[in-house]
């Protein structure tokens, strides 16, 4: 569906966006993380026609960026971190505007922004002043907007900022209700514990580079909590903690009354090798399981910052 | 057929009638012209007294010109200021992004901006309406005058519409933007002036070439010629140019009464390439990096 290929944005000697290559396949809810500055808003920006990459071509479907923008721009709905709203406009004429800024008729708009308008649960304001309704209305007017030509992938650059726990709430059950109707959604956001429960796919950026990208499951499995097994014993600690220290893919990170925090390195039956050997020595374990990874601790391992 | 709007001028337009700046706007309009018009009125009345009474009437027809400058100078002062704040003022309430990720493209955009400044002054000079007429009680004038002066007003609005539009896709900010304005609409008055002039004080009477052409885009010249065309017939340039004062084109336009429209086409073609220059400017795909701060 996107297709980014060695995307290169500089300002001045500062590099923004350095050689990004990224594909979001069709249907994809796709969760674009990173610490500020990391590049995700530049990316964006260009995918959306606000910004010229120095180098590096963007493609929506089979439609390239450089060749056909305005063919572009009908393919892609746009909802930037602000709002973007005029006084003195009422939502149904917000709607409208826009309507006829992507060139459709006004029978094909006074429909469709009935129906968006009802999908944001927002049908009873249709004759409300924009500027009068709350910032998680406002957000989600935002949306309804961007969906208003049917676009084919909606960009959303951290729609949650600024809103309170309902409005993300109303927010996160918008976009899951979007990506079950089979659009695909590009969201750039801070707050990455919304993400894992969301994306179906993730892509970290630091520094304008991409660390990583794909299935939440499978980086989860790759990189981070895999490493780390939780051993609970019910007998002594001591010839556990003996057996464990003797094998060369074992590390002990720490130890309390009854549980061993080990780091493993090594497959899958070198792990079940680990645990029939603790057995046959008699060591009665209660308790072997994997740390499951958080997106947090992803994020940190790869970007070596501090998630927000 | 359907006439399809601008979605900008409907826009523009739908906000503005809801804004009170209009109706302030109106009523200042409304009360420069009604007290120009009592001003004339009285310095007339004054100075009535000291010619023949039947030359009295005779010089209430200045009424109408007096009160078509005034509102041509009111003209040249709000369309600058509307149209120069018009990007800026888009990009300050962070709506230009999302004007640009449309299938709008930069010129329609700028155009619709320049074209809801045109129609808001339309409003204004058709509010003015009742002012007006009162220069036709006394006579003198024809209905058609009013017709023309009407075109000419538009051409101002276009012209120093395109001007604001312009400074405003150079800066962020509308104030900077205002000032920009006027300061380009000054030089053109300036810098359309210098060469005819510089050829006159140096030319000591001798032919001045064509630096006369220069004049076609001042709008001071503009309508000095229109005014002084619908008054008494003769201007600067109509037909009152010998072949021996100036160049060939500036002989042609002069002898041929060609000036003012060519004037008026020279006006429309900068205007034209302003709105041009401003389309180019706002397109992120050609100006520089498009870096917008975060909040």
């Amino acid at each position: 569906m996107l297709y980014i290929n060695d995307l290169t944005k500089k300002y001045g000697s500062y590099t923004a966006v350095n050689h990004l290559t990224l594909h979001i396949p069709e249907g994809d809810l796709f969760g674009f993380v990173g610490p500020n500055g990391a590049g995700k808003t530049t990316t964006i920006r260009i995918v959306c026609g606000l910004m010229r990459a120095n180098a590096g071509s963007v493609q929506i479907g089979n439609i390239s960026a450089a060749v056909g923008s305005r063919k572009m721009k009908r393919l892609i709905g746009y909802v930037p971190d602000f709002f973007g709203v005029y006084d003195n406009l009422k939502v149904k004429e917000y709607m409208d505007m826009y309507g006829s800024m992507y060139g459709m008729s006004s029978r094909d708009i006074a429909k469709l922004s009935d129906d968006l308008l009802e999908l944001v649960n927002l049908s009873d304001k249709k004759e409300v002043y924009v500027d009068t309704l709350s910032r998680g209305m406002k957000q989600r007017l935002c949306v309804a907007r961007a969906l208003l030509h049917n676009p084919r992938l909606l960009i959303l650059d951290e729609p949650s900022s600024g809103l309170d726990p309902r409005a993300r709430v109303e927010m996160k059950e918008l976009l899951k209700n979007l990506h079950a109707m089979g659009k695909t959604i590009v969201i750039s956001s801070h707050i990455l514990s919304e993400l894992s429960e969301m994306c179906t796919s993730i892509g970290i950026m630091n520094r304008g580079q991409l660390v990583t990208a794909g299935r939440i499951e499978d980086i989860m499995k790759k990189i981070s909590g895999g490493r780390r097994i939780h051993l609970r014993v019910l007998s002594d600690m001591e010839p556990a903690l003996r057996l464990l220290r003797e094998q060369a893919q074992v590390r002990v990170e720490s130890v309390r009354e009854n549980e061993v925090i080990i780091l493993f390195d090594g497959e899958e039956t070198r792990l079940a090798g680990l645990l029939g050997m603790l057995l046959q020595n008699q060591v009665l374990v209660t308790d072997f399981h994997r740390e499951e990874g958080s997106l947090e601790s992803l994020f940190m391992q790869l970007t070596g910052g501090v998630a927000e | 057929m359907k006439i399809r709007w601008n979605p900008i001028v409907k826009k523009d337009l739908q906000v503005t009638a809801r804004s009170m700046r209009i109706s302030w706007g109106l009523f200042a309009y409304e009360a420069a012209l009604a007290l120009a018009f009592l001003l004339v009125l009285a310095i007339i009345q004054e100075e009535a007294d000291s010619w023949y009474s039947d030359n009295f009437y005779s010089y209430l027809v200045v009424l109408f010109p007096v009160l078509a400058v005034v509102q041509v100078c009111i003209v040249t002062l709000i369309v600058p200021i509307i149209t120069a704040s018009a990007i800026s003022g888009e990009k300050e309430r962070q709506t230009f992004d999302l004007m640009l990720t449309t299938c709008m493209t930069p010129f329609s955009i700028v155009f619709g901006k320049v074209m809801s400044a045109v129609i808001n002054i339309l409003l204004f000079v058709a509010a003015s309406t009742p002012v007006m007429a009162l220069s036709f009680v006394v006579g003198g004038m024809r209905w058609s005058y009013l017709f023309y002066f009407l075109l000419a007003i538009l051409l101002q609005a276009v012209f120093s519409g395109s001007i604001g539009i312009f400074a405003s896709s150079l800066c962020r900010k509308s104030i900077v933007a205002v000032l920009l304005s006027f300061s380009i609409y000054g030089g053109f008055y300036v810098l359309t002036a210098l060469p005819p002039l510089i050829s006159m004080i140096f030319g000591m009477g001798r032919n001045m070439g064509e630096s006369a052409l220069f004049l076609l885009l001042n709008p001071v010249v503009f309508f000095e010629e229109f005014f002084m065309l619908l008054m008494t017939g003769e201007t600067m340039f109509n037909g009152t140019i010998s072949k021996g004062d100036a160049g060939i084109v500036t002989y042609m336009l002069s002898h041929y009464n060609l000036w003012i429209y060519v004037s008026a086409g020279c006006m429309l073609l900068v205007s034209f390439l302003f709105m041009l220059m401003a389309a180019w400017k706002v397109n992120p795909l050609h100006s520089g990096t498009g870096v917008r701060k975060k909040k």
